[in-house]
Order: structure tokens, then sequence, then C-alpha cells
């Protein structure tokens, strides 16, 4: 199975790449077989991704019993599914272009998860515990959800404004309805205050449980922390904007749902800012033992620290 | 095979001479059929619509065709009119011109608005006609099934059908598509019971519209459309409830003042809860007052930004044009090649049927001599005919296929004269 080590992120990154440079063309102009080229690269690209995925063991359970347990496995898990959203989008709605805006994010989770390669494991001491990989799980969909009602609420103050303007709708640069991609940005709404409702709620349970086996120092959380805070803020932002949507009709219609998705988008690439600093902030911390102690933080998001390192360093 | 088409269409005639020379399609059948008793060895078609009448005649040689005003006359006689009322509206192309006029029309790049779709199937159903009359019409089925495949491919590799041009159109099936997902489930209310109005309730109807309102000033009219389109009828004092409910607006009133003011939307503003609303105001003048469109979540159109779209879409199919008469200009050479290819063909077996039975001949001949020849050496003599045959033709053969193929096709004629071989 040489092959299979021969799958290299060149592979899928330039299938998207190139899926991208080809929903380009599509609003400059119009090829035979340009539509079965995209969606056969895309295909393509997905398989390319999944068979990396697996050879480099970024699917793997690890030692600690977590699932995704480091930044590129987390990247890479949520462009596939980004890719898995886009071809399904592109198949029910052919005409449309949505990749133009769909394929940037998905190549940005790329990029972000070679950058981050060097970074640290995520770190546990409750191995095995079922928390941990529903936390790292469902944080992991509602970023994915979280984007892609980004996505969705993007195109539709597009096609709004354009609607609003008057502007004939170019044959090459097609959008969806405006009442599909309401639709979407409002379920992607709910999906991911349901999935970001579940990964903070999973994240207080391991840092009880830590708290309660007197893992503290180690594991468990200062409640001052940024990420707990800045973690908070957005479910509690995402909260509230479920609660009205759900009550409060008026804010489920039109351009203000497509508001809303996207201030979510922008809270939450700010969010995992904090989270990158912070436990990239207390991965070079951890490294100096005479400062150890004063940085006693994990994250409610997942956050990098060496395991094994910090045992070592407790029982110095 | 000759081919000659004589006809009228709105490019050359005027619509009382149309009118006059126009077919319905139960005068089809009985005008080929005389055709077929005057000008037997004929292959005929006759495609009629409001633009034009064309009336296609085939035939395997120029002899059994008949002339330009053998067509035309008949053409005229079978109409009750005279030739000189009519000759100078006619067109009369012949062969190359013929087919390539056929694959214009099929492609509907001949059509008055450019792209319009229904030519294709009339010209399927006046070949359907034709062959109900005459099943046995091998060389106008190639030129038709040839030209309802040309059709297929301009409308697959060029955008000459993707732009409706018609207002109601344009209104509903491509405006309401870009803010609708389906019409089903929406709430449509017409205001006004005109022409535009049963227009456009046609497109609404056709896209999947059912939930359908009317509301009218006379409650007759409204009444009167509704049951066309089994809709509703609302009163005309209750067009501000409707107004508060509904997501797409069709108005086509005559009223001289808008009917919908901004102070009237804004209290339905509320009932409405931000709910979108798509406004087609197909009213001159006006009926939604032009600030209405400025509201969250409303989308007004009027007749103006409309006909802006459809000219918008006219000059985009008008900007295929050129890649498509280039399809044509390519499917006419194909057209005519195959045809060369297919007539050299059929010269060429005649040719080797012919060589062949002087070759069987002469074996005969030479092996009754040589009775006293064993079989195997029989056999060597008849195989040594075969390769001397074959060698002799083959150079021939192939210089007359690629003659043909490549358009000229003076070496098949040659060949026929030199060989004595019959078309």
């Amino acid at each position: 199975m040489d092959w299979v080590n021969k799958i290299s992120i060149t592979c899928f990154a330039a299938s998207y790449l190139v899926v991208l440079g080809l929903e380009v063309s599509r609003t400059l102009f119009n090829a035979p077989y340009q539509r079965i080229v995209t969606i056969g690269l895309t295909v393509a690209g997905l398989f390319a991704h999944t068979v990396y995925m697996a050879a480099q063991g970024l699917l793997d359970v690890d030692a600690n019993g977590i699932w995704l347990s480091n930044w590129t496995a987390w990247c890479f898990a949520a462009s596939w599914i980004m890719a898995a959203a886009y071809l399904w989008v592109s198949l029910r709605k052919p005409e449309s272009v949505v990749g133009i805006f769909l394929l940037p994010v998905l190549m940005a989770l790329i990029v972000a998860g070679i950058v981050l390669r060097d970074s640290a494991s995520f770190s546990v001491n409750e191995a095995k515990s079922g928390w941990n990989m529903i936390h790292g799980f469902s944080l992991m969909l509602g970023t994915v959800s979280v984007a892609l009602g980004f996505v969705f609420g993007l195109i539709y103050l597009v096609q709004a404004n354009r609607l609003k303007q008057k502007k004939p709708q170019s044959k090459l640069f097609r959008l969806p309805s405006l009442e599909w991609l309401q639709r979407c940005s409002e379920r992607s709404l709910i999906s991911s205050t349901l999935l970001l409702a579940l990964g903070l709620i999973s994240g207080i349970a391991i840092n009880l449980i830590n708290q309660r086996n007197g893992n503290a120092v180690a594991t468990t959380i200062a409640w001052s922390n940024p990420v707990v805070w800045s973690s908070a803020i957005l479910f509690l932002w995402l909260l509230l904007i479920s609660i009205f949507n759900a009550i409060y009709r008026p804010i489920q219609q039109g351009r203000k749902v497509a508001y809303l998705v996207v201030s979510c988008f922008l809270f939450l690439v700010f969010e995992l800012a904090i989270v990158w600093i912070a436990g990239h902030a207390e991965h070079q911390t951890k490294t100096q033992p005479e400062t150890t102690k004063s940085t006693t933080t994990v994250s409610f998001i997942a956050q990098p620290i060496q395991a094994d390192r910090i045992a070592k360093e407790e029982d110095r | 095979m000759k081919l000659q088409v004589v006809g009228c269409s709105h490019h050359v005639s005027n619509v009382e001479i149309r009118e006059r020379l126009a077919f319905s399609e139960t005068q089809v059948k009985p005008f080929l059929s005389t055709f077929y008793q005057t000008f037997s060895g004929c292959e005929a078609v006759l495609l009629s619509t409001c633009n034009r009448t064309e009336f296609y005649a085939a035939a395997r040689n120029p002899e059994e065709l008949p002339s330009e005003t053998d067509m035309v006359e008949f053409l005229a006689g079978q109409c009750g009119i005279t030739l000189i009322d009519i000759n100078p509206d006619l067109f009369a192309y012949r062969d190359r011109n013929a087919i390539e006029h056929l694959f214009s029309v099929a492609a509907s790049l001949d059509s008055m608005v450019i792209g319009e779709a229904q030519i294709l199937s009339q010209v399927k159903r006046a070949y359907q006609l034709a062959t109900e009359t005459n099943p046995t019409i091998p060389l106008t089925h190639q030129v038709f099934q040839s030209a309802i495949r040309v059709a297929r491919r301009v409308s697959n590799e060029t955008d000459i059908h993707a732009n409706r041009v018609s207002v109601p159109s344009v209104a509903i099936g491509v405006l309401a598509k870009q803010i609708f997902e389906r019409l089903d489930n929406k709430r449509i209310l017409i205001v006004g019971a005109g022409e535009m109005a049963e227009e456009t309730l046609n497109y609404i109807r056709s896209d999947g519209g059912r939930d359908i309102v009317i509301a009218n000033r006379t409650l007759a009219h409204a009444e009167a459309l509704a049951e066309t389109c089994e809709g509703e009828v609302a009163a005309w004092d209750q067009l501000q409830q409707e107004l508060s409910i509904a997501d797409l607006v069709v108005s086509t009133t005559g009223a001289k003042q808008p009917i919908v003011d901004q102070a009237m939307f804004e209290s339905i503003e509320a009932q409405r809860k931000q709910k979108p609303l798509f406004i087609l105001d197909l009213a001159v003048p006006r009926d939604f007052d032009a600030g209405i469109a400025a509201r969250d979540n409303v989308y007004l159109y009027t007749l103006d930004d409309l006909q802006r779209e459809c000219e918008h879409n006219r000059r985009s199919r008008e900007s295929q044009y050129p890649q498509a008469i280039k399809i044509i200009e390519q499917e006419t050479d194909q057209f005519f090649k195959e045809l060369r290819r297919r007539n050299s063909g059929s010269t060429i077996a005649q040719l080797k049927q012919q060589v062949d039975e002087v070759k069987q001949a002469e074996l005969t001949r030479l092996m009754n001599r040589l009775e006293e020849v064993d079989p195997k050496h029989k056999q060597e003599i008849e195989q040594a005919f075969n390769r001397l045959v074959n060698k002799i033709l083959h150079p021939p053969v192939k210089s007359v296929q690629s003659d043909s193929t490549a358009g000229s096709g003076g070496l098949l004629e040659a060949l026929k004269k030199l060989f004595q071989l019959n078309d």
C-alpha cells in the first residue's frame, strides 16, 4: 500500500484549489464538462483527504483516549466536512457558484492545519473519558456549522443586495434563492448553538471531574481564563440569538438572520484566536519549569498541552 | 440528394401574406397527399407556424425534384391564391442553403424572438405529420433528424435559450426564483384582472403557484380570472389585509394614482413581521409608491425594471448568435460530408460488385479449362485473383473516399463515368 503513504496534503489541497479556480472560471466563461470536472475533482480531493488523514493517524484515538487530538487533525476534519458540504451544495444547486464563498473557508482551515502542525497535542488527565470525545467532536462540528452559516449568510447578503439594487443576474454568477439561503442559515444557527452548548457542557464536566480528582494544577480550568469567558460569551450570544429566533418572528426573516450568522462567525474566529494564543502561550510557558505553577489553564475548547511533560514537571 | 424549400416568414412577408399561406394541422396531411399525387418520387414536409410557412421537397435525382416555380404554384394553388399575389413575399433555397436554413429555423436562430423554445417542437411535429402521410421518406428523415440534433447542440453549447425575454416570464421564471425556492407554499396576491395579470398567472401556475387570491375593483372580473386559475377572490376593501399576508404581489391595475402608498404599507408592516415580499408592479402608472422599495425585505420591481432585465436578456441571447451560426455552419459541412461519404460508399460497393462479377466469370472460365488441377492449386489461383482485384482497387477506392470526405466529389463522378456506374 505504498500509494497511501504517497498521498500528501498537496494532493487534496491542490484538488480543492483547482475546484476553486474552476468555480471562479465559471463566473467568466462556460466550458463543456466544467461541472463534471469540478465534481470529479471534489470527490478526488475528498478521497485523498480521507486517505491522508487515515494514513497519518489523524483519525486515530490517541493514547489519552482523545479523537482528533491536535490542531492539525481538528482543522483537517473540519475542512473535510466543509468539502463534503460543498459537494452536497454543488449537487443540490448545480447552477450556483456557492464554492466561491465556501472554498476559501475550507482552504483557510487546511492552511490553519498546516501552520499548527507543530503545536502540541490537546491534553487531558481523564484519559478515555467519554466527555473528552464529546467535547472535542461537538466543538469541531459546531465550528463547521458556524462557518457554513457564515457562508450562507454572506451569500444571502450578496443576493439580497443585488436584488434590492435591481441588478440583472449574470448567467455566470448565479446564487441560490433567498428562501433557501435563509433556511440554511437558520439551520446552521440552531445546530451550532446546540453543538457548542454540548461542547461547553462537556468542557465544564471535564473540569469538574478533574477538580474532584485533585488534578487542579495540571488540567483544571481557571474560571478567569480568557478562553473560558470568550467561550461562554460566544455560547451566550448564540443562545440569545436562538431564543430570540424562536420567540420573536421578525428576527427569523431576511437579512437579520444573515447578519446574525455572520456575526457568530466573527465571534468564533475571535474565540479560536484566543484559544490558540492562550494555548500557544501556555505551551511555551510549560517548557520552562520555573513558571509552571503560574499557568494552570486548560481550555473549554480543547487546549494544547503535552500531558506527559506536565506529568514529569509535577513529579519534579 | 436534392433539397428545396419555398415559403414565407416574418423576415420577408407581412402578416396578411402569412395568414393566407398558413395551414392548420388538419390541413397538412391533405396538402402532402395531393403533392405526392402530383409529384411522385419526391418527399415533402410542410412546416406552418404563426410566423412562417415552409414547404420542403427532397428527391434522390435532380430531375425528380419539382422546380421552384412548380412548388410555389402548388403552394399558392392549395391556399387558393394567385402566384402574382405572393411571389415577391416568398423565399426559396436549394441544397446547402436549404439545409442551412432548416438548421437555423430548428435552432431558433431564424425566429422573431431568437432562442424561443416552441419552434423545435413545431419542426418535430411537421416531420411527424410528413411521416404519417408517407412513412417512407428516408431523405427528409436524414435532413430533419440532423436539424433536431443541431438544434439540441446549439441549445447545449450556447446560452441562446437561457434567458427569458418576456416581462411575465422574467418576473416569475427568473426574479421570483431568486427570492423563493418554491411557489406552491406562497400566498400570491394578484391586484387587477387584466391581460397582463392573466399572462403572469399562467407562469405562476406553471411554476407551481397554487395559493392565489385576486383582488379587483370589479369583482366580476376577479371572479372570472379566479375561475381560470382555481384561485380565491378578495373584495377590494380587503386589499390591505391581503397585503399583510402575501409573499408575492402582482399588480396590474389601470389606476391613475398609486393604490398602495407608503403610509398604507407602513400600517401593514408590523403584521408582516419582516417576511420577505416580492412586488411586481406591472401597472403604468405605478400601483405601488416607489418609496416602498427601500423597506427592509421588500423587493419591488416595476415594469421598467423588468423591461431592462428583458432587454439585457435579449442582448445576451443575441451575443450568442455568432457562436450558434458557427455551429450551424459546422453541422452543415458535416451533413454534406456524411452525405458524400454515404454516396461514395454505395458507388464503391457497386464498383466492387461489378469487378467481382468480372473476376468470378473469368475464374469460372479458367477453372473449367483446368479440370485436372488439384483443389489446393485451384484455391491458390482463386486467392491470387482476389488479391489482384483488391490490390488494383485499393488505391482508387482510397482516393475516391478521401476526395469525397474532403468535399470535392470530382473523383466519384469520374469513377461513375469510367465504370458506368449508376447513382
